[in-house]
């Protein structure tokens, strides 16, 4: 049960990506009106369709840990580490200083998604066992030869919950720690439910947020046989454009968006610059973005925080650059914000950095936090040229806008019908 | 007043049986699941045994099951045991219920990779004389090889969306993998999001199964599974002196929580009530759990605060139990640092003994397990345990089921990498 008294205040921003390292970075790109999306560099990507991502060019996780801390990177991934940096940024930025912080009231949630093997740790053990024939191990090979080929640890460097795990034991956080595996719409959904967890008074501080790459051989293939990506390899950053008539699938990018959130008096207490408020979540689904799952999720957020559609400056969209999905969640919002006098504009930040997955809800949502605590203005939506008949919304593009309104909407969901909307309200 | 998080369902498939009634009639017998692996060959794999669900046919089930036709067995496991929970709570059909109101709450695992085809093109890119993998050799390959409809379906997300789009559950939509600690936590966090109203109705559990040449290999990389090759009927012992690691096992099992006025204004046959979770972490390591259960005792005590019971309140504790050497000395210690000497007095049983260990699913089969003590008064044992361990020194139910009657059980869930889940479920009285 929720105590009236409590709050949840963001009081520190971890970004890690295509665009920038930390949130001053990714804030001075935005307003630049940067795009990050660019040709894959870190690996060739010749033999895929797609050749295209928001990838982070010099990304180097030891850059975010202590001396002795970095063993630890062998058994991470890059979704792992992109997250642990992400933490870290966090926690900086919200000049924390952990000697201070109770462990046991200290939670940890993330948003993850499933993580490919690198091709590479499997190699010595594929070259024994799957020698003989085209799509076929010798499973004998494999259990004699093959197995003690592997690094024993291999297993762990790949585990959706080792983001949260790791951030944990780095920072010694023992309260409640979860990783929500919920496909794009995860951070948003673990943003709300530590939300939930410092309002119940389970916690007093959070790092929440959430990470991905799929920029690697494996998981770029399995994403080029069932996603919708755009095509546009030859102009990388026209790739993305949410909203727009000419968008033709999404770009995927990586990253990771990190908030700190934790209860207002323990903020105030420990005199941390206040960013913004969390004042309302929803969740709902819709099966195959059909109905009004999305707008239920925003009325049930809405309904959450006390306040009217009239009362948001923008929605921080999801904005996924796909035909389909961008005319559902257009509609969707039409239908919650379209009696609002003036429109509520949307904005939306993947027309920068591409579809960070698990990562994405709250690298997004960061756009719009920093926009608030900037004072503005909202930075505009990139390559949206031409409005879309499908799409009844005004999008903002062009010019940067201030900020208007003291709240912000923002939306994530999955293409199978899963949606979670956060409202977040500016610090006065 | 917060609002109460009532059980009105459950369903389950699991190596001692295709619902919840033959696998906890199963469990009261002592039977063991345990088995060679038949859906691979694991000749030489280091561990040649699991406990695997048998004759498992999802079209027996559900007659229209093509949304699964691509699917992993972990998701056609979640569609056998979230239609047995619906059914059982009255709500496969019900057009009463508002299904806006009704979500899904998941810690269910991925889905099974091609193992085969991966491989092969692993070795078909690899250059000997750069000793470099050809990626776009790999790209080409692996993309004329690789199903797109199988490979979506590994997702982590497919599980939920599929029991949610299928049973027509609108309200939110999560899954959780936090390891062998998963579907506790989504019954803890379902039961938190009924309390806050942000639903009334939850289907939660979870489901699984890395009985496939990947999971095996990676779990003996971790040597954490039994080598018992011998004799694998013996090879999940819990808290035994001579348990030697954990016994992977497979299936699904899941709940309907609902609120309780909700509840009571249909009518719904009331189970138990959920009246206790709590959530820690260890901040250990990503490989052991903290030597002093550090963790393990703050969730414990975490469920105990939150339900608000008495330590002398708990008649049962169902352990995580793996049969691993760590945690079961671990596990022992932390039940006894929090109940002291009332530890010796709680009868504690591990039926991973005879279910081997769900993963993910672990701990929704567990709850049940708990329900199903509350319900029928009978505590299921742990079998194979023969040599008492001076580390492991409760009363941990050996070999045979024994009567007793129980207000209140425990049930917990500790994941690789450090989170520790514990619930209480309560015999319901309003």
């Amino acid at each position: 049960m929720s105590t009236p008294s409590r709050r949840a205040v963001i009081t520190g921003i971890g970004i890690i990506s295509p665009i920038g390292l930390d949130a001053a970075s990714y804030w001075h790109s935005l307003r630049e009106g940067r795009s990050g999306i660019r040709p894959i560099q870190s690996f060739d990507a010749s033999g895929l369709p797609v050749r295209i991502a928001g990838e982070i060019p010099h990304f180097n996780a030891k850059d975010y840990l202590e001396k002795e801390q970095r063993k630890s990177l062998r058994v991470m991934a890059r979704t792992i580490q992109l997250a642990v940096a992400g933490a870290q940024r966090a926690l900086d930025d919200g000049q924390v200083d952990k000697s201070k912080l109770d462990p046991t009231r200290f939670g940890v949630e993330f948003g993850a998604g499933l993580i490919a093997t690198e091709l590479n740790d499997l190699i010595e053990a594929a070259c024994v066992s799957a020698n003989c024939q085209p799509g076929r191990v010798d499973l004998e090979k494999w259990g004699e030869q093959g197995i003690p080929l592997i690094q024993p640890l291999w297993m762990l460097k790949y585990l959706p919950n080792m983001l949260a795990c790791h951030v944990s034991i780095l920072h010694d956080a023992r309260g409640p720690n979860n990783s929500i595996t919920e496909s794009d719409v995860a951070s948003l959904l673990a943003l709300g439910e530590a939300y939930r967890i410092l309002l119940r008074d389970q916690a007093d501080f959070f790092l929440v947020g959430g990470a991905e790459s799929k920029i690697n051989p494996l998981s770029m293939v399995r994403q080029c046989l069932f996603e919708h990506l755009s095509r546009r390899n030859e102009e990388p950053t026209k790739a993305c454009r949410p909203f727009d008539r000419w968008r033709d699938g999404l770009v995927l990018g990586e990253g990771a968006g990190v908030f700190v959130v934790e209860d207002l008096e323990h903020a105030r207490r420990r005199g941390a610059r206040i960013y913004a408020e969390i004042v309302g979540f929803g969740a709902a689904f819709d099966p195959g973005m059909r109905g009004d799952g999305l707008a239920r999720a925003i009325d049930a957020a809405l309904a959450d925080a006390g306040i009217g559609p009239e009362e948001v400056d923008h929605v921080n969209a999801h904005g996924l650059s796909t035909p389909e999905s961008d005319a559902w969640e257009a509609r969707s919002l039409h239908k919650v914000f379209g009696s609002c006098s003036p429109p509520v504009p949307v904005f939306a930040a993947k027309s920068y950095i591409g579809n960070l997955g698990a990562g994405g809800g709250t690298t997004e949502l960061a756009a719009s936090v920093l926009a608030m605590s900037n004072n503005g203005p909202v930075p505009p939506t990139l390559n949206y040229e031409q409005a879309d008949p499908d799409c009844p919304i005004e999008v903002l593009s062009r010019e940067p806008r201030p900020m208007t309104r003291p709240h912000v909407v923002k939306v994530s969901f999955t293409q199978m019908g899963q949606c979670a909307a956060v409202v977040v309200r500016q610090w006065s | 007043m917060r609002r109460r998080v009532v059980i009105t369902g459950m369903g389950a498939i699991t190596p001692l049986g295709h619902n919840v009634r033959e696998t906890i009639e199963a469990q009261l017998q002592g039977r063991n699941g345990v088995g060679p692996i038949e859906s691979f060959d694991a000749s030489r794999f280091p561990t040649k045994f699991a406990a695997q669900v048998k004759n498992f046919d999802l079209a027996r089930f559900i007659p229209d099951c093509r949304r699964w036709m691509h699917s992993g067995i972990n998701s056609q496991f979640a569609a056998v045991a979230a239609q047995e929970a619906l059914e059982h709570a009255g709500l496969l059909n019900d057009t009463r219920v508002d299904r806006n109101r009704f979500g899904v709450y998941l810690g269910s695992g991925e889905g099974i990779q091609d193992f085969h085809n991966l491989l092969s093109w692993i070795y078909q890119a690899y250059r000997r004389e750069t000793r470099q993998l050809d990626t776009a050799t790999f790209e080409r390959g692996a993309l004329s090889v690789f199903h797109p409809e199988r490979e979506s379906e590994q997702e982590l997300h497919t599980t939920p969306a599929h029991l949610a789009a299928h049973f027509d559950l609108r309200g939110p939509n999560y899954n959780c993998l936090t390891a062998c600690a998963a579907s506790s936590q989504a019954v803890g966090e379902a039961t938190e999001l009924i309390r806050h109203g942000d639903a009334d109705l939850m289907l939660v559990g979870g489901a699984h199964s890395m009985i496939h040449p990947f999971g095996v290999t990676g779990f003996n990389l971790l040597t954490a599974l039994s080598t018992r090759n011998d004799a694998p009927e013996k090879a999940s012992r819990p808290f035994d002196l001579y348990r030697d690691g954990f016994v992977l096992g497979e299936g699904a099992a899941m709940l309907v929580l609902e609120e309780l006025e909700h509840a009571k204004r249909r009518g719904a046959d009331i189970l138990a009530e959920v009246t206790g979770y709590g959530s820690t972490a260890d901040a250990f390591r990503v490989t052991d759990s903290h030597p002093d259960g550090r963790g393990a005792i703050a969730c414990m005590k975490a469920a105990l605060k939150d339900s608000r019971l008495n330590l002398s309140d708990i008649g049962y504790i169902n352990a995580h139990g793996t049969s691993t050497k760590v945690n079961d000395s671990v596990e022992t210690l932390a039940i006894k640092k929090v109940f002291g000497e009332q530890a010796y007095r709680i009868p504690v049983s591990s039926t991973k003994s005879m279910m081997g260990h769900l993963i993910a699913a672990a701990g929704a089969i567990e709850l049940i397990t708990c329900v199903e003590v509350l319900r029928r008064g009978v505590l299921p044992p742990t079998i194979n345990y023969e040599m008492p361990d001076p580390e492991c020194d409760l009363d941990y139910i050996p070999r045979t089921a024994r009567e007793k009657r129980v207000q209140h059980a425990l049930s917990n869930s500790f994941g690789f990498g450090g989170q520790n889940i514990a619930l209480i479920v309560s015999r319901f009285s309003s």
